[in-house]
C-alpha cells in the first residue's frame, strides 16, 4: 500500500468541525495531487483547487472520479494571483503553502 | 505571502473564511510500528524559517485588520509507509520541497531499524498540523495608521 497520510483522519475531523461545508464554494490553494480537495468534495463543498505545478495538477485530474467532477475544479495557479473574480468564495484554504 | 493573504481576501465574500492549514514548527518524529506498538527511531532536523515568516504574514494581515482569528486546532498528523523505499522518497521530496538539509542518518537509521524487524514494521513520520480560522473584516476607508494619530491627536 503507497504513503498514507493522517490514517486517522484528525485532518478531516478538525475541517468538519468548522462549518457545514455543504455547497460552500471553496478555493483550495496548493492542492497537490487533490488528496484534501477530494476530501473536501465529499463533504459537499464545491472546490476550486489551485497548484503552481502543472505536473501535480495532471495527476489530481487523472485522480478526479467521476462523482466529483461536477464539484471540482482544478487548475494550475498561483496564491499571489488569483484567477478569479472578487468576493467570488465563502472559505479560502491555503493548504500546506503559506 | 503578504500578497497571496491580501489576493485571497479580495476573493472572499464579506464575512468569508480563510483557512491556514500546515505542519507546526515543530520536528517531525520517526518511528516504527508494528503489531500495534510504536518504537521511535529518530527525530528530524528541520529548520522552520519559511514557518516564522507565515507567521509574520499572517499576524501583519490580522494587524492590518483584514482578518480576525477565529480559531487555532492543533492535532496530529500521521503518514505511514510500508517499506524503506517509500520513506526514502517520502524524505527525498519533503527535502528538495522544503529546502531542508539531506537527512540520510535518519535513512540509516530506518534502514536498521527495519532490518531488526525483519521489514515487517510500517515507517511512521508524525508531527502536529495547526488549523487557523481567520474571518475577513470589513475595513473602512481610514489609511494604514489613521487610529492610531488620531488618538495621539486626542
Amino acid at each position: 500500500m503507497p504513503l498514507r497520510v493522517d490514517p486517522e483522519e484528525n485532518e478531516m475531523r478538525a475541517l468538519k468541525g468548522i462549518t457545514d461545508w455543504r455547497r460552500k464554494r471553496v478555493l483550495e490553494i496548493g492542492c497537490g495531487e487533490g488528496r484534501l480537495t477530494r476530501r473536501l468534495a465529499q463533504l459537499g463543498a464545491l472546490v476550486s483547487a489551485t497548484d503552481p505545478d502543472a505536473q501535480l495538477i495532471r495527476t489530481a485530474r487523472r485522480k478526479l472520479v467521476q462523482r466529483f467532477a461536477k464539484r471540482i475544479d482544478y487548475e494550475v495557479g498561483t496564491a499571489e494571483q488569483i484567477d478569479h473574480p472578487s468576493e467570488s468564495f465563502d472559505i479560502v484554504m491555503f493548504a500546506w503553502v503559506l | 505571502m503578504v500578497h497571496a493573504l491580501h489576493e485571497a481576501r479580495r476573493v472572499l465574500r464579506p464575512d468569508g473564511l480563510l483557512l491556514d492549514l500546515r505542519p507546526a514548527a515543530v520536528h517531525r518524529r520517526v518511528g516504527l510500528m508494528q503489531a500495534e506498538r510504536y518504537r521511535p527511531v529518530g527525530i528530524m532536523r528541520e529548520t522552520f524559517d519559511d514557518d516564522r515568516a507565515a507567521d509574520r504574514a499572517v499576524l501583519a494581515v490580522k494587524g492590518e485588520g483584514l482578518f480576525k482569528v477565529e480559531s487555532r486546532a492543533v492535532f496530529t498528523c500521521n503518514r505511514t509507509m510500508d517499506s524503506l523505499d517509500e520513506f526514502q522518497e517520502w524524505l527525498a521530496n519533503f527535502v528538495k520541497l522544503t529546502k531542508q538539509s539531506p537527512h540520510d542518518w535518519l535513512v540509516r537509521r530506518v534502514e536498521q531499524a527495519l532490518a531488526v524487524t525483519g521489514g515487517k514494521a510500517r515507517v511512521v513520520v508524525s508531527g502536529p498540523l495547526v488549523l487557523r480560522v481567520l474571518r475577513r473584516r470589513e475595513t473602512t476607508a481610514q489609511p494604514a495608521g489613521f487610529s492610531r494619530r488620531a488618538k495621539r491627536a486626542g
